[in-house]
């Protein structure tokens, strides 16, 4: 497991918590860190890409809002991404996120799924940044 | 240890008081025993967090399976005024309607040796799709689903799948009005296509079992569960269709709370009043989805059924598997109850709880009039599983709710690391038990040690009064995502 990452153990769930040097980066090593709970993403070929836009209001929205969308692209479109080009940008009403995801179509011989999330929640998420380093906390609902 | 102000009530109550923001206490339910394990995670906090919300009644409850949710604990029972109350999808959860369906056959524990104990476990691992994004029961075009959320499991008995005898044993008879399809995203609804039929991953399960013991002669004969009686249990919920709606509402409510001037500790516990825009929008949604699961458990029941009949070469007469009764236990519903003396209509949130009608209650279907409700309290895939009945008591004090299961003892990741390099679907094979899982890792997961004794959970349910044991069920196989 990278040193950015740590998996968090609730009874019921599972979360993360994931640091990084930057903002794009946290949102981009959040994603990371989401598809490492549903497969083995070292195994996941990067022979496909798609391009995310989300908007918030706050960066903790944002978050929720990022992850949400990719786990829906992932259920709906049967796809697992393992690297993502981030960037986000202030809007008049809040935060902007693009992102271009890069990766494939599952495969189930080569892609062990390993769970299934049901959402991304709110719950106990705060974005800090401390001395120039970014932190999140994201608890999901299996 | 957080630590909590907590009094006794009586062997089974515990009070938190009401401080600070809170509007109501919060009531606990459980045995002394539990009480450590209980106090020893954010969940009695998450139940005194429900006591902020407006329009609460009564008191923030919890049943004695409480654990630490997200917003709402799991296990928790809230009821708000329908005037000036709030509704809250945090407090239904993602996966709304969320249930358990029993059913029990002519066969018993004898007709199903190790070898057709295995062929029918392959066959409804064929016919039930399980595991993460399962799909593939059946697909639905939008005009169909349309029907799907408005009618639920009528809809299922409508296009041939079971039968409607089913539909009296349901609750709310397999359909809620007020869905609203048009009140849910293009997103909730693509999501919705291909997922009817399908179990899902995570702690949802089909399992077949047998009466091991019964507790209540006289109700487990109304049900028709005789020691040695096969039964089915399935335990799953609105797939991503749920879900979608959930995730949706939440973000709407999270944005409009501001405008509400409504003010909580935790952000997943979004809410806006039931009377509001949002509030109508996400009622409209969740009660599709409420549909969308009775439908999801009808064709699974129906498929299970068919199961039968395949793997073991018997008529639907032979095998004559009917449904005992099907609960939700993550719900918010309108429904009448005393408060304070005068009786009253409350929308009831029950997340990880189950209702609990008394006999001679009007929603009681008549051939439970005089034994009460059953209610169905699954326990983990190597132990047992209890059948209850919901009692006066309830009614009078959980807004007629009880537990909803065992509770997770230890999380995913321990349970891997206690699983080890154990073969556990052979430790369970060799009890008898026959397990097929779309992932090892779930089934890992779920060894029966990462949850709590259920038993606890049923002898503290009857301590309290909230309900009765009928029947205790033993696994034979389960299907698991």
């Amino acid at each position: 497991m990278p040193d950015w990452l740590r998996e968090i153990d609730h009874t019921a769930d599972v979360g993360i918590v994931v640091t990084a040097p930057d903002r794009d980066t946290l949102y981009a090593r959040a994603a990371v860190g989401t598809f490492r709970l549903l497969t083995d993403v070292e195994a996941v070929r990067e022979t496909a890409q798609e391009t995310v836009t989300v908007e918030a209001g706050d960066a903790e929205a944002l978050m929720v809002r990022w992850l949400s969308e990719l786990n829906f692209l992932h259920t709906t479109r049967h796809v697992l991404f393992r690297r993502f080009d981030v960037a986000v940008s202030d809007t008049q009403d809040g935060l902007r996120l693009e992102a271009t995801c890069h990766g494939e179509d599952i495969d189930r011989d080569r892609h062990p799924i390993y769970t299934e999330i049901k959402a991304v929640t709110f719950h106990d998420m705060q974005i800090r940044e401390t001395d120039g380093t970014w932190e999140v906390q994201v608890i999901y609902d299996l | 240890m957080p630590d909590y102000e907590i009094e006794k009530i009586d062997d089974y109550r515990w009070k938190l008081p009401k401080k600070d923001g809170m509007r109501v206490p919060a009531i606990l339910y459980a045995s002394e025993d539990m009480l450590p394990d209980i106090l020893s995670d954010d969940a009695p906090q998450q139940a005194k967090n429900v006591a902020h919300l407006p329009g609460i009644v009564k008191a923030s409850l919890a049943m004695p399976d409480i654990h630490w949710g997200y917003g709402f604990p799991i296990g928790g029972v809230a009821a708000f005024d329908p005037d000036d109350g709030v509704i809250s999808p945090g407090g239904v959860g993602y996966d709304i309607n969320c249930g358990v369906r029993l059913m029990a056959s002519k066969l018993t524990v004898d007709d199903l040796d190790r070898s057709r104990r295995e062929r029918l476990v392959d066959h409804l691992f064929r016919l039930v799709p399980t595991g993460v994004g399962s799909s593939g029961a059946m697909q639905v075009d939008e005009s169909e689903l349309r029907r799907v959320l408005q009618r639920g499991a009528e809809w299922a008995v409508n296009s041939g799948y079971g039968s409607a005898a089913d539909l009296d044993v349901i609750e709310e008879n397999g359909r809620v009005d007020g869905a609203d399809p048009d009140a849910v995203s293009a997103r909730a609804r693509e999501r919705g296509l291909d997922q009817i039929g399908t179990l899902g991953s995570g702690n949802h399960f089909l399992e077949v079992g047998y009466v091991s013991k019964v507790l209540d002669e006289r109700a487990a004969r109304v049900m028709g569960l005789d020691e040695g009686t096969v039964t089915v249990i399935i335990h799953s919920g609105s797939r991503g269709f749920g879900y979608q709606v959930c995730d949706d509402a939440l973000s709407d409510m999270d944005k409009a709370m501001k405008k509400y001037n409504i003010q909580l500790p935790d952000r997943q516990l979004a809410c806006t009043p039931i009377d509001s825009p949002e509030g109508r929008k996400y009622i409209g949604g969740m009660r599709a989805a409420i549909n969308y699961a009775f439908a999801n458990r009808q064709v699974m029941a129906h498929n299970t059924r068919r199961a039968f009949e395949d793997a073991l070469d018997l008529s639907p007469r032979e095998h004559g598997l009917f449904t005992v009764y099907e609960v939700a236990h993550n719900i918010a519903k309108f429904e009448e109850h005393r408060v304070n003396g005068s009786k009253r209509e409350v929308c009831v949130h029950r997340k990880g709880a189950t209702r609990a009608l008394p006999a001679g209650h009007p929603l009681v279907p008549g051939r439970y009039q005089k034994v009460g409700q059953p209610v169905l309290i699954p326990g983990d895939m190597g132990r047992y599983s209890y059948v209850l009945v919901g009692t006066e008591r309830a009614m009078e004090e959980t807004f007629g709710s009880t537990c909803h299961g065992a509770g997770r003892k230890m999380s995913r990741r321990q349970a891997r690391k206690t699983a080890g390099h154990r073969n556990v679907t052979a430790e369970l094979a060799n009890e008898g038990i026959i397990v097929r899982g779309e992932s090892d890792r779930t089934v890992r997961e779920e060894i029966p040690e990462a949850y709590k004794d259920v038993a606890g959970v049923v002898e503290a349910v009857e301590g309290a009064g909230l309900s009765q044991a009928v029947a205790q069920l033993r696994p034979l196989g389960v299907i698991k995502g």
